[in-house]
C-alpha cells in the first residue's frame, strides 16, 4: 500500500493531464469559431532566417561545413573515387551540479563531461570519426565532489573512445563498377565504434569492430530489407559492465520494412576462447502504430553456452513501449512495461550504461554523467514494472518541454522490495547552442531509505 | 591556368566592368549590375545556352530541375529547417536546389525575387554540364567550373568537330571580345554524363547525422534495371516519360542538338530535358517555368516584369482576355505595372504560352506516373447482406526502383476508393481528402485534433518520418526533426557508424514503397443490417498521386510562403495538382457476386 499509492497518484495525475487535451479538443461549432484545423488563408511574407547564423564547428579545415561559397578543389583517386577532404571538430559539452541518495548512500557534486569528435569527411559516403572524452574514463567525472570525500576530482585523459571508418564499397571503388550494372553497394565501418541494437537492450557499448552491411534489399513483399553483419575483437563489456578480454562478437542485425510495421530480428554470439562467459543472444522487435497509438514490442533473450556468471546469464526481457500524442498538441503520453524473465544479460553494455531497462523511462535511466544514478534500478533480472509519463512542450518550436513521469518496479525472486518513484525533468533550449536541463526525483523503497534527486544541468554543442 | 591567374582575370573582368557602367545613377542598383556581368562571365545562364539550344532550354524550363528553386514549397521547408536545427543546417538542403546560387555564396534563405537570375534557375544547365569531377553519392556538394560561355562544356560524347568546324567559318567565336557569337570551344567528353552515377550525385541523400533522406540511386543500383544496362538517363529522358523502349537508338529523339543563325547542327540522338518527376509548379504562370521574356529585373531593361508585378498579374480573374477586358469598368483599379490594357493583352499571351508549356510537362507527368504503377482489377472476397469484402492491388510497373521513390517521405501515391448504393448514396469511402486536403492519415488535422475519424483501410504509399521518443518508442511526424529527445536539435556529423544502421540513433524513414516486381493490397469492407436493399453496389478505385501531403504546408507555414502566397493557396495549389493514374471500377449485385 506504501508503495502503490504514490503511484496511483502519479498515474492520476497523468489521466488528469491526458483529460485536460481532451476536452480541449471538443468540437467546436462553426458558429462559435472559425475552424481552427482549416489551414489558413492568411498571406505571411517568407520568413528567411538570416539573423541566424551558422553555428561553426569549433575547427574547420578545407570546405566549411555546410557553408555557402564554393567547393574545394577534389582529388580523383586511382580507383575513381572523388575526395574532397575536410575536417570538422565539433562535440558536446555538460556539466552538473547534482545531489543524489539512493536510500543509502548520499552523494553531490560537480560533474563535467566532454564528448569532442574530429570527422575527416572524404567524400558524401567515406569518412574517419575520432572521438575522445577528455574529461571522464566512462566512469569517473573531472569535478568536484561536495561532500564525503570533499575535493576536486581530475579525471583528464587523451583515450581514444572512438575510431573509426565508414564507406560504401561501390563509391571507393567505382571504377570496379562503371556502368552501375553490379549491386556493389556494401556499407563497412571499421574501427571502435558505438553500437546500439534493439535499443541498447542487446549491445549499448563502443566495441573495436568491423561491421558490413546490405541495405536496399528490394524484397517484393516489404519495402526494404537491411543485413549488418558485424565481427567485434575488443572493448567488449558485458552485463556487468566490465570489460573482458580475448572475446569475440558475431552479430547478424536485419530489419524489415514491411508494409504495418517495421521488424527487427538481431542475432549475436559472444565467444570466449577460456570456455567461461560464451553467450547467445537474440532479440525481435515490431514497431508499428495501431489507430492513434504509437507501439513497440521488444522481446530479447541471452542464454549462457558455458554456465551462467556475472558476464552472461539465461534470460528473456520483454519491453512494450505505448504512446500517443494528445489532440491540440504536440505532447506525448507514454507508457511504458518490462517484464524480465530470468537473469537477462546484455551482450555489450559499456561501463557508463548501466542495465538495459533504460528506455522503460528516465526514472530508469542513468544520466550518464557522474555518479548520479537512476531513481530505480535498470538491472532486468527477474522483476516488472513500468513507467507512465508525460512530455510537454511550452512554445510553437518546442524548445521547452517538462516530462513528467513515475515507476514501479516490482522484483519476482529474491529479497529486494517493491520500489516506486516520480520525477521531473524541464529541459530549455536557450539561444542556438545552449539547452539548461533540471531533473528532480523521489523514490521509496519498503525495506530502505527514501530516495531523492535533483539536478540541474547544462549543455552546450559545438 | 592556375588559380591566382584566374583570379586576376576576373578581376580585371570586374575592373572593366565597373568602368563600363560607372556613369550609372544608383550605385546599389549598379553594383548589382556589375554583378551579373562578372556573373555571367563565371557561371553562364541558361538563357545564354538556350540561345544554340533553344529545345532543350525549352524542356528544361519547365523541368523539376528548373523548378528547385522557384518552389515555395522548397523555400519555406528550408527556411523552417534552418530555424529548428538552429542554423546547423546551413546549405545542406539548398546547395542541390541551387548549386550556382550556394557556389557564389548567396544567403542559404532568400526570396525568390531577391535571387540572383542564375540562382534562380536552380538546377541550371551547368550543374551538370560544368559538374567539376565525376562525384558519387554526394549529397549535392559539387564544384562547377566557372568560366564564361566560350569555356568547354561537358557531354556525354565530347564530339567537337561540328563546332570545330563553324568556328572557322568565322560565324561564331569562342573568345571573348570578338565580333559573332559567342559559343562554347569544344565539348569535353563527361563519361559519368553517360552512367547512372551521375543523377546519384544529387538523388541519394544522406545527413550528416546519417539520416537517409533520399535513396533513388542506391535503390536503383539493387535493381532489375540496373542488371541489364538500363540507365536512369533511358527512362527519364529518352521519348517515352518514365519508360524505356528496349532499344537504346529508338529510345531516344534523333535531331539537331542545336542552331547557329538559322541553321541547325547535324541530327543526332537527343535526350529530352524535361526529366519529369511527380512535382508540379504551384507558382505564378509567368514566374515558371522560366522564359526570359518574362521576368525583369529590378532597373533591368529586358523582360515584360518584375516577379512583384507578376504577383500582382491577376490572370486567373482573366486580365489580358476579351471576355474580361470587355467588361471591366472603367473605374476599375489596376496595379501601375498593369494599368495599360495593351500590357495586359501582352502578359495574357506570355502566361497562355507558359500555361500551354505546363499542360505539357503536367500531361508528361502523368504518363510518367502512370509507367510506374499498376492497378489490379477489383476482387470482391465476400458479399451477402451482412458484409461486402473486397481487395484490388497497386503494383510496381518499373523494374528500375521501388515506387514511390527520391523524397518518398513526402510523395504521396494511394487509392481513393467509394462504393455507392443502388441509388447513388456513398456507403464507403477511403483515400478521401479531409477539408484541408489532406488524406485521413495521422497527420491530418482534423484526424489528429479527433474531429475526423483515422481512415484506417487507407492504401497510401507515402513512407513516413519516425522519431525515437525520449520515451515511448517512435513516432511519426511530418518533419524529420526529432524534438522529443532534445529541445536544441543540432545538425553534426552522426556519432555512430551510421552506414551500418542506415539510420541515425534518433530517427529513420519507415518506407512504404513497392519495390521492383512487388504489388500491395489494398483490402476494404463495409457491413450493414440488411446490405441487400442498397444492391446493387457501385466500386469505384482511382490510384492518385500528388507531390506533397497537405499537412506539410501546415508544418511549415509558420515561416509564411513566398510570393506572397497563403498556406491555404499553397494547399489548394497542391489538391489542384492531383491526378489520377488509374481507375477501376465494378458492380456487385449481391445474389451475383456472392
Amino acid at each position: 500500500m506504501k508503495i502503490a499509492r504514490p503511484f496511483v497518484e502519479c498515474l492520476l495525475v497523468a489521466v488528469l493531464f491526458c483529460a485536460g487535451d481532451s476536452a480541449l479538443a471538443a468540437p467546436e461549432t462553426e458558429e462559435q469559431q472559425p475552424d481552427p484545423d482549416r489551414i489558413s488563408d492568411q498571406p505571411k511574407p517568407l520568413v528567411t532566417p538570416d539573423a541566424i547564423e551558422r553555428p561553426k564547428p569549433l575547427i574547420e579545415i578545407g570546405d566549411p561545413f555546410l557553408e555557402s561559397g564554393p567547393i574545394g578543389e577534389a582529388i580523383q583517386l586511382p580507383s575513381g573515387a572523388v575526395w574532397q577532404p575536410s575536417v570538422q571538430v565539433f562535440g558536446t559539452y555538460r556539466t552538473a551540479v547534482q545531489a543524489f541518495h539512493d536510500g543509502d548512500v548520499t552523494m553531490s557534486e560537480w560533474a563535467n563531461r566532454l564528448d569532442l569528435f574530429a570527422n575527416l569527411q572524404l567524400s558524401g559516403t567515406e569518412r574517419v570519426l575520432v572521438g575522445i572524452r577528455p574529461l571522464d574514463d566512462g566512469v569517473n567525472f573531472t569535478g568536484y565532489r561536495i561532500d564525503g570525500n570533499k575535493g576536486p576530482e581530475d579525471e583528464y585523459n587523451v583515450d581514444i573512445t572512438t575510431l573509426f571508418f565508414e564507406g560504401d564499397i561501390s563509391e571507393m571503388f567505382p571504377n570496379a563498377d562503371p556502368h552501375d550494372r553490379r549491386a556493389t553497394d556494401f556499407g563497412i565501418a571499421v574501427g571502435r565504434q558505438e553500437m546500439l541494437i534493439q535499443e541498447g537492450l542487446l549491445i549499448n557499448d563502443f566495441v573495436d569492430a568491423v561491421g558490413i552491411v546490405r541495405n536496399n534489399v528490394l524484397p517484393e513483399s516489404a519495402a526494404n530489407i537491411r543485413h549488418t553483419f558485424v565481427y567485434g575483437w575488443n572493448e567488449i563489456h558485458r552485463d556487468d559492465n566490465i570489460e573482458e578480454n580475448g572475446v569475440h562478437l558475431f552479430g547478424l542485425f536485419n530489419q524489415i520494412d514491411a508494409p504495418k510495421n517495421t521488424i527487427d530480428v538481431d542475432l549475436i554470439y559472444i565467444h570466449d576462447p577460456s570456455d567461461w562467459n560464451s553467450g547467445f543472444y537474440w532479440g525481435v522487435s515490431t514497431v508499428q502504430r495501431i489507430g492513434h497509438i504509437n507501439t513497440s514490442f521488444r522481446a530479447v533473450g541471452s542464454r549462457a553456452t558455458d554456465g551462467e556468471s556475472a558476464a552472461v546469464s539465461d534470460g528473456t526481457l520483454l519491453l512494450a513501449e505505448v504512446s500517443w500524442t494528445p489532440p491540440e498538441s504536440h505532447d506525448l503520453v507514454y507508457v511504458n512495461v518490462f517484464w524480465g524473465i530470468d537473469e537477462f544479460a546484455s551482450a555489450s553494455r559499456g561501463p557508463d550504461r548501466g542495465g538495459p531497462l533504460g528506455r522503460t523511462g528516465i526514472l530508469f535511466a542513468a544520466v550518464e554523467l557522474g555518479r548520479y544514478g537512476s531513481a530505480l534500478s535498470n538491472r532486468a533480472d527477474n522483476a516488472w514494472g513500468g513507467a507512465i509519463g508525460y512530455q510537454a512542450y511550452f512554445d510553437p518550436w518546442r524548445r521547452k518541454q517538462l516530462i513528467l513521469e513515475c515507476g514501479v518496479r516490482r522484483p519476482t525472486m529474491g529479497d529486494r522490495d517493491t520500489a516506486a518513484a516520480a520525477g521531473a525533468r524541464y529541459r530549455q533550449a536557450i539561444g542556438q547552442e545552449w539547452e539548461l536541463q533540471l531533473d528532480v526525483f523521489g523514490s521509496i523503497e519498503e525495506s530502505h531509505d527514501n530516495g531523492f534527486g535533483s539536478r540541474i544541468a547544462i549543455r552546450r554543442e559545438f | 591556368m592556375s588559380l591566382l591567374t584566374k583570379h586576376i582575370t576576373w578581376l580585371f573582368l570586374l575592373m572593366i566592368g565597373s568602368a563600363a557602367f560607372a556613369d550609372t545613377a544608383d550605385p546599389v542598383e549598379a553594383d548589382k549590375m556589375h554583378a551579373r556581368v562578372f556573373v555571367e562571365e563565371r557561371f553562364p545562364s541558361a538563357v545564354t545556352c538556350g540561345k544554340c539550344h533553344p529545345n532543350h532550354y525549352k524542356q528544361w524550363s519547365v523541368s523539376q530541375h528548373a523548378y528547385t528553386l522557384a518552389s515555395p514549397m522548397f523555400s519555406t521547408m528550408n527556411a523552417v529547417l534552418i530555424q529548428v536545427f538552429n542554423g546547423t543546417t546551413g546549405d545542406f538542403c539548398i546547395r542541390c536546389h541551387t548549386p550556382v546560387g550556394m557556389t557564389l555564396g548567396e544567403p542559404k534563405a532568400a526570396a525568390f525575387a531577391d535571387r540572383s537570375p542564375i540562382a534562380r534557375e536552380g538546377v541550371t544547365c551547368i550543374a551538370c554540364h560544368r559538374m567539376s569531377e565525376a562525384y558519387g553519392k554526394n549529397n549535392g556538394r559539387i564544384a562547377i567550373d566557372p568560366g564564361s560561355i566560350n569555356e568547354p562544356v561537358k557531354g556525354p560524347t565530347g564530339y567537337s568537330a561540328e563546332i570545330q568546324k563553324l568556328l572557322e567559318s568565322g560565324e561564331v567565336t569562342d573568345q571573348p571580345g570578338d565580333d559573332g557569337r559567342r559559343i562554347h570551344g569544344r565539348a569535353q567528353k563527361f563519361f559519368q554524363m553517360t552512367t547512372s552515377a551521375m543523377c546519384g550525385t544529387c538523388h541519394d541523400v544522406s545527413s550528416p547525422p546519417g539520416f537517409r533522406l533520399e535513396e533513388a540511386f542506391s535503390q536503383y543500383k539493387m535493381s532489375p534495371a540496373a542488371k541489364k544496362g538500363v540507365r536512369c538517363q533511358d527512362c527519364h529522358m529518352g521519348k517515352q516519360h518514365g519508360k524505356f523502349t528496349g532499344d537504346k537508338l529508338s529510345n531516344f529523339e534523333y535531331g539537331p542538338a542545336a542552331r547557329i543563325g538559322s541553321k541547325w547542327t547535324r541530327k543526332r540522338l537527343l535526350t529530352n530535358h524535361m526529366i519529369v518527376g511527380p512535382d508540379y509548379s504551384i507558382v505564378h504562370p509567368a514566374i515558371f517555368p522560366h522564359n526570359p521574356l518574362a521576368i525583369r529585373e529590378k532597373n533591368g531593361k529586358s523582360g515584360m516584369a518584375t516577379i512583384d508585378e507578376w504577383i500582382q498579374f491577376d490572370y486567373k480573374a482573366g486580365w489580358g482576355t476579351d471576355e474580361f477586358e470587355d467588361k471591366v469598368s472603367d473605374d476599375h483599379k489596376f496595379p501601375k505595372r498593369w494599368s495599360s490594357i495593351d500590357d495586359r493583352y501582352d502578359a495574357r499571351d506570355l502566361v497562355e504560352a507558359n500555361m500551354k508549356l505546363l499542360e505539357q510537362a503536367t500531361a508528361a507527368r502523368l504518363k510518367l506516373l502512370q509507367n510506374g504503377f499498376s492497378l489490379g482489377d477489383i476482387i470482391v472476397e465476400r458479399a451477402d447482406a451482412k458484409r461486402v469484402k473486397f481487395k484490388i492491388d497497386v503494383a510496381n510497373a518499373t523494374n528500375g526502383h521501388p515506387v514511390p521513390t527520391g523524397f518518398d517521405g513526402e510523395r504521396l501515391v494511394w487509392l481513393h476508393v467509394v462504393v455507392t448504393d443502388r441509388d447513388g448514396k456513398k456507403v464507403y469511402e477511403s483515400g478521401d481528402l479531409d477539408p484541408n486536403g489532406d488524406l485521413r492519415d495521422l497527420h491530418s488535422n482534423y484526424v489528429h485534433n479527433h474531429r475526423l475519424p483515422l481512415d484506417k483501410d487507407l492504401l497510401s504509399l507515402q513512407s513516413r518520418f519516425l522519431l525515437r521518443n525520449e520515451r515511448g518508442g517512435e513516432r511519426e511526424e511530418v518533419l524529420p526533426v526529432n524534438r522529443s529527445v532534445t529541445p536544441l536539435p543540432f545538425f553534426r556529423p552522426a556519432r555512430r557508424a551510421s552506414i551500418l544502421t542506415g539510420q541515425p540513433p534518433n530517427g529513420r524513414k519507415h518506407r512504404q514503397s513497392i519495390s521492383p516486381g512487388g504489388r500491395r493490397w489494398g483490402r476494404y469492407e463495409f457491413s450493414g443490417d440488411e446490405l441487400s436493399q442498397g444492391a446493387p453496389y457501385a466500386i469505384s478505385v482511382e490510384l492518385k498521386a500528388a507531390m506533397v501531403p497537405v499537412n506539410l504546408v501546415s508544418a511549415i507555414a509558420v515561416m509564411g510562403f513566398d510570393y506572397n502566397m497563403s498556406p491555404r493557396d499553397v494547399a489548394d495549389a497542391v489538391v489542384a495538382g492531383h491526378q489520377v493514374l488509374w481507375t477501376k471500377k465494378r458492380v456487385i449485385d449481391l445474389s451475383v457476386d456472392r
